[in-house]
């Protein structure tokens, strides 16, 4: 967003740089008469990527449409999302080629990475990480992971063993976002001359690192790099806080959510916590906090009580006969709670669109049926049309394409001049038919 | 993901029971025997290159504790510690910090700062020098030099000194306030790399010696192992005196902190990560089945284990093995009820006791503790195949492959003919895709079946008798207290436990170079008398742990 009006300047234009106390409007104006981008450069509303992963998988008979096209028919899991299927494309029938050697775990890292499991981990970045490497440096965060069920793990990876563990209550992420160090739209300049302390701190951590730097390993000195690519990250976070903020006309500081979320009959209340999340992320992309997200809703392999559910999910999945009804509930409450994620989206209005459509969110899980692990038939959904990148509102059947091809399709489409994605048998050149308008 | 380790596949199943158990003679030296008076080590030996560490959450905290004090709160989240092959110490050693851990340990960092300048008496700890005016560098320069030292585990270079007195003399003058600057400082060391990780760095190798650890860096790996906390003051002082570049000063340091208190931190850090206890945190069980599964249950049954291993290896310096046998146990009221003992009479601060089980209970030893059977289930009914895997991979290090794809994994539910587990289970034996690996978890498993989801006893499954009885690799037993007894017989099992503990000493996986050292140590175990705290001393002492050569990657 290199056209932001930086109104610091402005006003030390006018009023020869004193410091002064002066609140803004928020800047609708300065969307250009057609309200689709900002005034005064032509640049378009921001584009957001971002990941809503659930664990254990869905049903297939039960999921994916039999129906090609835009004139496809809902499937009963897919229900939940009726209100947004023109938001939607439904992609089935693609396939994970990377080796399947772990169960739950070989799906999603061969669809975000487009390489097999190696020594248990990643051996590189997930596709939002590659992507917060390309777009994450004009926000204050690089990019933001959150989850619904309480665990450290994800599959957001900056590389190997890297995970960015995922922010699992409301309350810390709202602290997070807008707690200190958080201003509103035409809010004045902090002048707090603590600000620039804590910078120059940071800038001499930084700085000493080079000697312990010079006296490690290969694999060490990765590692240490990766600290001290978050420590310079820190001090560009805290730069922005001497800057104006972004002036999107559709941002509010929400109300803090509640400390807890107590179990309610000893079930996590997943739904309250997600719904939570949905609004605190939606602000945080509407008041351009960060432009890339990871939702971990839930974990591989996590066994989580349902409401209502005799058994944890990862059990039921495994254990329940028949056609799996009690699977299938769980199923539908979790895209449910998608659907709600993508309609806190869809309400924020920018220009004459919304949030949404200037996104591109993957919906997606660890592998098909969550009792056999199947990686064929790969479940995913694109929401959102990243302003127009991709076709929206169709059903797209694969075919038994590789899954790396929906991820470069994704890369391209958030305006990333990749020639490839994925490595071996995950490696592609060409996206995927259908899903470019 | 990261927790899982697919790579590592090889399945390892000797016979348990072909090597006969062999006694400890009788005259085994009580008093533990540093490695180094012994004969060295006739195995070659030879490890990979050292590695970065990064502080654990428990490594941290005890570092703030130590060195700032105790009455210092860490009361904001910090980077939560990652497992790798299940181990926390591997995982500290493969990971770094995220962009969110950056923001997490600033954040705590200003606040410890706070804590610790804003309150005089506190202040008084660590600044010793009164300022002569609001950027004092010479005073400044001496909080820094002492406190760096403790900090970054080593004494701090002029420039770096130097760098962090400027900093704090640009914050003072900004403020105003000379000790407000200091915080700044502060901050900055404990933002610093140096901190938080741990470098492990070699002293350039006279001649064909092997490469060392130099002192400060062996005087952290003695520390953290020990204490799982950073050196103190005297440490450091045997590292700068060179005192640790002998054997006997690393003997004599070794035995000043295996009788320090502090020794039952490092045991239990090792305990915790040994039997995964920290995943109690996560446990949920359905409330409408375990209705006295409280919400303070997992961390009393986390204490209850870790009391009786720390009775055992330090109190009592005790058999080990005895953990899976003995009718000690330390429990709080909670407990009391579950395990249907009465309360014990006399109790610690914390509302826990020692009692000591009827002779007719069921339960003795570790695999009747609400701990590991809680954990090692599901939230509403027990798992013969968790238990099983439990039991095979942390007491006995056997390697258990992932389960295949794309098989069927239903199983069928409680029915005529199919009501207890066992019968349900028989299914896995009948799949011969299944077969291969449940044939190895579910029996060991099956003998805990008396013992529910949560670990409360229960004399029927679905209304009809429980047949605890199996064997493990040739070894028959009637229930659990034969399992455990036949665990106990096992050498494999003290074998696994020096490899635990191999691995949380060094923070990784033995590789075949230093099976050797794995081996030589596990005879010692057992020609002590299968005593703990002497095998932590074997460890620090060893030869092996103090050199620095290897492979890099």
């Amino acid at each position: 967003m290199k056209a932001r009006i930086h109104r610091r300047t402005l006003l030390k234009g006018l009023l020869g740089g004193a410091a002064i106390s002066i609140g803004l409007p928020p800047l609708e104006c300065f969307v250009n008469a057609n309200g689709t981008a900002y005034a005064g450069g032509g640049t378009s509303f921001p584009k957001r990527f971002g990941v809503f992963f659930w664990g254990n998988g869905v049903l297939p008979a039960r999921w994916d449409p039999t129906s090609e096209g835009a004139d496809y028919a809902l499937t009963p899991q897919l229900m939940p999302l009726a209100a947004l299927k023109s938001d939607l494309t439904v992609i089935s029938a693609s396939r994970v080629l990377t080796t399947n050697s772990s169960p739950h775990l070989s799906g999603p890292a061969g669809l975000f990475t487009g390489d097999a499991l190696v020594g248990g981990t990643v051996t590189r970045p997930s596709i939002d990480q590659l992507l917060a490497q390309e777009i994450g440096g004009e926000t204050r965060f690089r990019s933001l992971e959150i989850g619904v069920q309480r665990s450290d793990q994800s599959y957001s990876f900056a590389g190997p063993n890297q995970v960015n563990p995922p922010e699992t209550s409301p309350r810390a992420f709202f602290n997070r976002l807008f707690g200190e160090g958080f201003r509103m739209p035409g809010e004045t300049t902090a002048v707090d001359p603590r600000v620039r302390l804590r910078r120059s701190v940071l800038d001499a951590v930084g700085a000493q690192a080079g000697d312990l730097r010079n006296r490690l390993g290969a694999s060490d000195r990765v590692r240490l790099d990766q600290h001290l690519e978050g420590i310079r990250g820190l001090e560009r976070q805290i730069a922005r806080l001497e800057e104006n903020p972004p002036s999107l006309a559709a941002c509010r500081r929400p109300d803090a959510p509640p400390e807890a979320f107590p179990d309610v009959d000893g079930r996590p209340p997943m739904s309250a916590i997600s719904h939570a999340m949905a609004d605190l992320m939606a602000m945080a992309l509407a008041c351009d906090q960060t432009r890339v997200f990871f939702n971990m809703y839930s974990q591989s392999v996590n066994n989580t009580l349902f409401p209502g559910a005799p058994a944890g999910h990862h059990q039921l999945t495994h254990d329940e006969p028949g056609e799996q009804p009690m699977v299938d509930a769980i199923v539908r409450l979790i895209m449910g709670d998608l659907a709600y994620f993508l309609s806190a989206l869809k309400a924020v209005h920018e220009g004459d669109g919304n949030l949404l459509a200037h996104s591109i969110v993957l919906c997606t899980t660890d592998c098909s049926l969550g009792k056999s692990h199947s990686i064929d038939d790969y479940p995913m959904l694109i929401a959102g049309g990243g302003g127009g990148a991709l076709a929206t509102g169709r059903h797209i059947a694969a075919r038994g394409d590789n899954s790396s091809k929906v991820m470069l399709s994704l890369l391209r489409a958030m305006g990333v001049r990749a020639p490839e994605f994925g490595v071996g048998a995950g490696r592609t050149t060409d996206g995927l038919a259908g899903l470019s308008p | 993901m990261s927790a899982t380790s697919a790579s590592r596949w090889s399945i390892a199943l000797a016979p348990l029971l072909a090597v006969a158990c062999s006694d400890p003679p009788a005259s085994a030296p009580v008093v533990p025997d540093a490695g180094v008076a012994q004969p060295p080590p006739t195995v070659t030996y030879s490890p990979p290159a050292p590695v970065l560490r990064r502080l654990t959450q428990s490594q941290y905290v005890n570092a703030i504790h130590d060195l700032l004090g105790d009455d210092l709160l860490v009361t904001r989240p910090i980077e939560p510690d990652v497992e790798l092959g299940g181990s926390i110490s591997v995982g500290a050693a493969g990971t770094s910090i995220s962009p969110r851990g950056v923001e997490q340990y600033e954040a705590l960092a200003y606040d410890l700062a706070e804590q610790l300048l804003r309150n005089e008496a506190r202040r008084a700890r660590v600044v010793s020098c009164a300022p002569a005016a609001t950027a004092d560098a010479t005073c400044a320069e001496t909080f820094v030099r002492a406190t760096g030292r403790r900090l970054w585990r080593r004494p701090l270079a002029d420039a770096e000194v130097t760098a962090l007195v400027t900093l704090a003399g640009n914050a003072a003058t900004t403020l105003g306030d000379f000790h407000r600057g200091l915080e700044y400082a502060l901050s900055a060391m404990l933002q610093s790399p140096n901190f938080l990780f741990r470098a492990e760095l070699a002293e350039p190798a006279a001649g064909a010696e092997p490469a060392r650890f130099g002192p400060y860096s062996l005087a952290a790996r003695l520390s953290f192992f020990l204490w799982n906390a950073p050196p103190d003051d005297a440490l450091l002082a045997a590292a700068a005196d060179g005192r640790l570049a002998t054997d006997d000063g690393v003997r004599a340091e070794v035995e000043r902190l295996a009788a320090s208190p502090r020794l039952a931190r490092g045991l239990r850090a090792f305990v915790t990560e040994w039997l995964g206890l920290q995943h109690l945190d996560a446990v949920s069980k359905d409330p409408t089945v375990f209705a006295s599964f409280s919400s303070d249950v997992p961390a009393a049954a986390r204490e209850e284990t870790l009391s009786l291993a720390e009775h055992l290896a330090l109190t009592r310096d005790a058999d080990f093995r005895d953990l899976l046998t003995t009718r000690e146990t330390f429990v709080n009221r909670r407990l009391a009820s579950i395990y249907n003992v009465r309360a014990p009479s006399q109790t610690r601060p914390d509302g826990f006791g020692l009692v000591t089980m009827p002779d007719d209970s069921p339960r003795r030893g570790l695999l009747g503790h609400v701990s590991i059977l809680a954990l090692a289930a599901h939230p509403t009914s027990t798992s013969p195949t968790l238990r099983g895997k439990f039991i095979r991979e942390a007491l006995l290090c056997n390697e258990i492959p992932m389960p295949p794809v794309n098989v069927n994994t239903a199983l069928p539910e409680p029915a005529a003919g199919l009501r207890t587990m066992r019968e349900r289970l028989s299914q896995h034996q009948a799949n011969p895709s299944c077969r291969g690996c449940h044939v190895l978890l579910d029996p060991i498993g099956l003998a805990l079946e008396h013992f529910n989801g949560m670990g409360a006893w229960r004399p029927t499954d679905q209304g009809a008798a429980i047949d605890a009885s199996g064997a493990i690799d040739g070894a028959g037993y009637r229930d659990a207290l034969g399992l455990g007894q036949t665990l106990h017989d096992t050498p494999a099992f003290p074998r696994c436990v020096t490899t635990r503990l191999y691995r949380f000493a060094y923070g990784r996986h033995e590789t075949e170079g230093e099976e050797g050292e794995v081996g030589r140590l596990a005879q010692d175990f057992a020609y002590g008398g299968y005593r703990l705290r002497r095998l932590m001393s074997q460890i620090a002492t060893s030869a092996a742990f103090r050199r620095a050569d290897g492979r890099s990657e």
